[in-house]
């Protein structure tokens, strides 16, 4: 479907947010300390800051969460399902995350259903904003993933100074907007000039460019020797950084805890990096050296994500730039990629 | 869903990161980006921190012990039963008779109650925790040469120093976050040189790496000044205006000369001279250290010879130039800066000060003991004859972490009262009279002070688990019922107290620490920044001093019958004894075993293969686990992380203590191995 585009005045969404929240949990981007940001829960819709950096948290928290109650089991034979069927609007997502939660879907959803992302999938709303200002770390623009998109979200803002120019992408976002249509207009001549300005200088902006397929099909050309991987992951500190903050990154564990008679089955998030990922019985790790695990999270995400699921497993966020402490994160890699493979011919 | 800002439970870095909570639970964590220490990065432990505090075998209740078993009791009676036991106990024996161990991983504010429940309410200076273990040699030779025991510089700086010497610490395992800075500033050109036997991962990434031999650090040490002094490298000017009793020390520095440390250490003489050059040259050195340095006999020599080292070289009171120890747990550092140890009252003034002992006697209002306490080693060994009739331990666990277990469990055994506040049922906990349920760092407010001095509140994310109690709720209840008053609405009025008695903690209120990301002590006055580095234009004491140090060979060196040296330490999933890591899915999962490294040469003559089981035996005791081969320990040295209890690598290390600190000897003892 066509987006339906309209007009917001910054000045009536607090309203729309304060109407929203009615029937949902409103989460937004509030100040932590300093200069971070979290999505929390909005108590004062006022404290929502507008005003933010492109690098946010990501949102998969509230989709597969890192500790996940799954079920109850009692010794009466009784079983209580767990799933968090919480109504959420979430208000501030980046363009990437939600490029990354249309592939999100496909791994959940497609064939055997998630039943526990799915309900919370259902139940959410995203409300995302197109970056104006991108960080030094991010590299959307040059894989189509952000900053700002065609498809694939709910409802998109641009931000046009006094107002947001507003894109209704699918059904959910329709209601958002529609039950409160009063609040909107639709945009005029000068709306779409504004809006456009934005977009050029968003994509100006938005200088960072890696290639994802120049780096696939390196790999594929068998120029890229295990010797690049040891080299690439000797620092890795094994700390699932990367892999916890990136939004398309879906490993995890279940563990049982019991309770007395109450056994309770969580699912965690865990990461390809551990060692202990791949343990087999016997104590037998096949990953046990480090540059294996290296290796195959970036293939996973250059080589079998895109054969699996018809795209990268990269949506350029530049979230694991951050959360590495030594710098193994998908740009410097796939630079030095480049590098190494050019040097050697 | 909300995010409570908070400090990770774990090591001494101090990452600030979120708890995530839904309905009520911890669903997540994340970390801070604008966070001056780990920006955004968390190492695996920190990741994980959330999952162990709602685990189903947190304690909920309070406990006493009836024969075999744990009847559950209310707080009443349990606090009730150990007032009336401690109030016998010390009526019949005296106060000396009872001893606390307080907890690094508590925060400041407990620390500084059961420092002060044990000076005021008990009347004994018998308290210490597991500093005594990892950095009283550093608390001791640094207060004598500093006259403050502390990392000089803040972990930030590390990014624009220019050499980085690292003697003795894993840092990449251990202080993962300090490591990422020594990337970062080897990345911009500095050297680094990495001393320690065991080829440790960050040796893979040194310009230098001596592997002298276990316990010769101190030989090492003066070898590098030695050759400093006799190639003309000493800053004389600060040598000069700056410290004192350099004559006497260089007197014995003459005999270290590289040729003779050669033959201590086994490094060859040249490396001395260069890494001695490396490290003199450049003005933005670094110097860190860790247990390596502190767990000897020698522990505070070691400490001395590096200080002596910075101040020949004039490497200190400066940005990215200074002394670091690299404190372990969360609160260690806090929990000294606290006074949780038997000879200093918070702010290491000293107990047998009558001008100080006045001031803490006005506020607290009763007369204060004058003689130094027990340490923890001492209070064990009195507990095996029959001297010390109590123990109250509060977030520790010594059976694990002490050395020569059958040793500490047969004084605990001994006792007439022990009491155990925890948040799990640990090894020491089965042999506890009375068991009290503990809040973990996710249930409650207070302050916990990192390795580079940085005060950050902690913050209360959900309510305690069952009726567990934060420990410092627990110690007022107890002392308002051993009939001493101690009436706080909250952690900060507690820091109120502290800040009121404690110069270096004088700005240090709690709201101060609201905004912001914590303060660095020393800190003295509400209007004062805090200081990112120590010692700028004098030291802590005025002059700093030079101690003349001599090489002496560790306790137990190796011989016909047992011919090895086991070396313990740590491993990067696991912490300590792992009553919380062991209790996260991921982090249990990295090294379920326990294991010891072998060389391979070594493996090759006692005929075993990788994961062959051995059995090690010392005089002490023996214990059976895998052996792991590799070529991380040099021939003739095996090590064994401590943190598991079926092999518990304190089975067999040697209780010998410095003589000055009473740290024990954890880093060498003599050992068999042999194929089962
Ligand atoms: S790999 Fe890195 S840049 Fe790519 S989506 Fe994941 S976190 Fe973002
Ligand atoms: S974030 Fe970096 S250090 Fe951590 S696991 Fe990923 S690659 Fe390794
Ligand atoms: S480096 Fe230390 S403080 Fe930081 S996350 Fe790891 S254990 Fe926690």
């Amino acid at each position: 479907m066509k987006p339906t585009e309209l007009i917001l005045y910054k000045d009536h969404l607090s309203y729309w947010l304060r109407q929203l929240r009615k029937e949902r949990e409103l989460i937004g981007p509030l100040r932590g300390e300093e200069t971070d940001i979290v999505f929390k829960s909005v108590e004062n819709i006022h404290d929502i800051v507008l005003d933010l950096p492109a690098i946010l948290p990501t949102v998969k928290e509230f989709l597969f969460p890192q500790y996940e109650p799954m079920f109850k089991y009692l010794m009466t034979d009784e079983v209580v399902d767990l799933r968090d069927n919480t109504k959420r609007v979430i208000f501030g997502v980046r363009s990437c995350d939600v490029t990354a939660l249309t592939l999100l879907d496909k791994f959940f959803l497609d064939g055997y259903k998630d039943p526990f992302y799915e309900e919370r999938r259902n139940e959410t709303v995203l409300i995302s904003i197109v970056c104006g200002r991108p960080e030094p770390e991010c590299f959307c623009a040059g894989l189509n993933t952000g900053p700002y998109l065609e498809k694939g979200f709910d409802v998109q803002l641009t931000d046009l100074g006094d107002r947001f120019f507003v894109q209704v992408g699918s059904p959910k976002g329709h209601s958002a907007v529609m039950r409160f249509s009063f609040l909107f207009r639709k945009p005029y001549k000068a709306d779409y000039e504004d809006q456009y300005e934005v977009f050029l200088s968003s994509k100006a902006t938005s200088q960072k460019r890696i290639s994802l397929e120049g780096a696939r099909q390196l790999i594929l050309s068998g120029k890229v020797k295990d010797d690049f991987w040891r080299m690439i992951s000797d620092k890795c500190f094994e700390c699932g950084g990367c892999v916890y903050q990136c939004p398309l990154c879906t490993c995890f564990t279940v563990t049982d805890r019991v309770f007395g008679d109450i056994i309770e089955r969580v699912r965690l998030w865990d990461a390809c990096l551990f060692k202990g990922f791949t343990r087999l019985a016997g104590g037998i790790l096949p990953n046990e050296e480090r540059y294996l695990r290296t290796k195959r999270w970036f293939y996973h995400k250059l080589i079998y994500y895109p054969d699996a699921l018809n795209g990268f497993g990269c949506v350029g966020c530049g979230r694991c730039t951050i959360a590495c402490p030594t710098k193994i994160d998908m740009a410097s890699v796939i630079t030095r990629l480049k590098v190494t493979a050019g040097s050697e011919g | 869903m909300d995010k409570i800002l908070t400090v990770c439970p774990y090591c001494g870095c101090g990452c600030g990161l979120y708890l995530h909570v839904e309905n009520g639970s911890i669903s997540g964590v994340s970390p801070s980006r604008s966070h001056p220490v780990n920006r955004g990065s968390l190492c695996i432990k920190g990741w994980n921190a959330h999952e162990f505090v709602t685990h189903p075998e947190r304690l909920r209740y309070p406990l006493i012990r009836e024969d075999s078993y744990l009847r559950k009791v209310g707080w009443d009676e349990a606090l009730g039963f150990i007032s009336s036991r401690l109030k016998k106990i010390k009526k019949i024996h005296g106060p000396d008779s009872i001893s606390i161990i307080s907890s690094a991983k508590c925060t400041n504010e407990e620390n500084y109650l059961m420092m002060k429940f044990a000076r005021a309410v008990i009347g004994t200076n018998n308290i210490d925790h597991c500093a005594r273990l990892c950095h009283s040699s550093t608390v001791g030779g640094l207060a004598t040469t500093f006259g403050s025991g502390a990392m000089t510089n803040s972990i930030s700086e590390i990014a624009d120093a220019k050499t980085l010497f690292v003697i003795g610490s894993n840092t990449i395992e251990q202080h993962p976050m300090v490591a990422m800075y020594i990337f970062e500033a080897i990345e911009k050109g500095a050297t680094l040189i990495v001393a320690d036997p065991r080829k440790i991962r960050l040796a893979e990434f040194s310009h230098i790496h001596l592997r002298h031999r276990c316990g010769t650090d101190t030989a090492l040490l003066m070898g590098i000044m030695n050759s400093i002094v006799a190639e003309g490298l000493v800053d004389i000017d600060f040598v000069k205006k700056r410290t004192e009793n350099f004559d006497s020390f260089r007197k014995i520095l003459k005999r270290y000369t590289p040729d003779v440390v050669e033959g201590i250490t086994g490094i060859h003489a040249d490396d001395i001279r260069k890494v001695a050059r490396l490290y003199a040259m450049e003005k933005r050195s670094m110097l860190f250290y860790s247990m390596g340095i502190t767990q000897h006999i020698t522990g505070v020599d070691n400490v001395k010879a590096c200080a002596n080292l910075v101040m020949l070289t004039g490497h200190i009171g400066l940005p990215s130039s200074g002394l670091n120890p690299l404190r372990g747990q969360n609160n260690v550092q806090g929990a000294c800066d606290m006074g949780a140890l038997p000879d200093v009252y918070s702010g290491y003034q000293f107990v047998k000060d009558p001008i100080v002992r006045r001031k803490f006697k006005r506020i607290w209002g009763v007369n204060l003991p004058e003689k130094s306490g027990l340490t923890m080693m001492e209070m064990v060994e009195k507990a095996y004859k029959g001297e010390l009739k109590a123990m109250y331990i509060m977030g520790e666990n010594p059976l694990l972490s002490n050395p020569y277990s059958d040793y500490t469990r047969e004084a605990l055994q001994r006792l007439e009262l022990l009491v155990v506040q925890d948040i799990f049922l640990n090894e020491t906990a089965q042999y506890a009279d009375v068991i009290l349920p503990a809040a973990s760092f996710a249930e409650k407010d207070g302050t916990f002070t990192n390795t580079e001095r940085r005060i950050q509140l902690i913050r209360k994310a959900t309510a305690p688990v069952g009726e567990s109690k934060p420990d410092w709720e627990i110690i007022c209840e107890l002392s308002s019922m051993m009939g001493y008053e101690m009436n706080y609405r909250g952690t900060y009025e507690i820091m109120e107290e502290v800040a009121l008695l404690t110069p270096i903690y004088g700005g240090i209120l709690h709201h101060r620490l609201n905004t912001g990301l914590g303060l660095q002590w020393p800190c003295p006055s509400t209007d004062h920044p805090g200081t990112p580095y120590l010692h700028r234009k004098k030291f802590a004491r005025g002059l700093g001093t030079f101690m003349p140090v001599d090489f002496i060979p560790p306790d137990e060196p190796p011989n016909d019958e047992f011919p090895m040296i086991l070396t313990t330490g740590r491993i990067y999933s696991r912490y300590h004894t792992t009553t919380m890591c062991g209790r996260t899915t991921v982090l249990e999962r990295e090294e379920p075993e326990p294991f010891i490294e072998v060389n391979p040469s070594d493996a090759e003559k006692l005929k075993i293969k990788n994961r062959d089981s051995v059995k090690v035996t010392s005089k002490r005791g023996s214990i059976r686990l895998n052996a792991y081969i590799t070529t991380t320990v040099p021939e003739g040295t095996v090590f064994i992380p401590f943190h598991y209890s079926v092999a518990p690598a304190n089975a067999l290390t040697n209780p010998a203590l410095d003589p000055e600190v009473k740290i024990p000897e954890l880093k060498v003892c003599a050992v068999k191995v042999e194929p089962l």
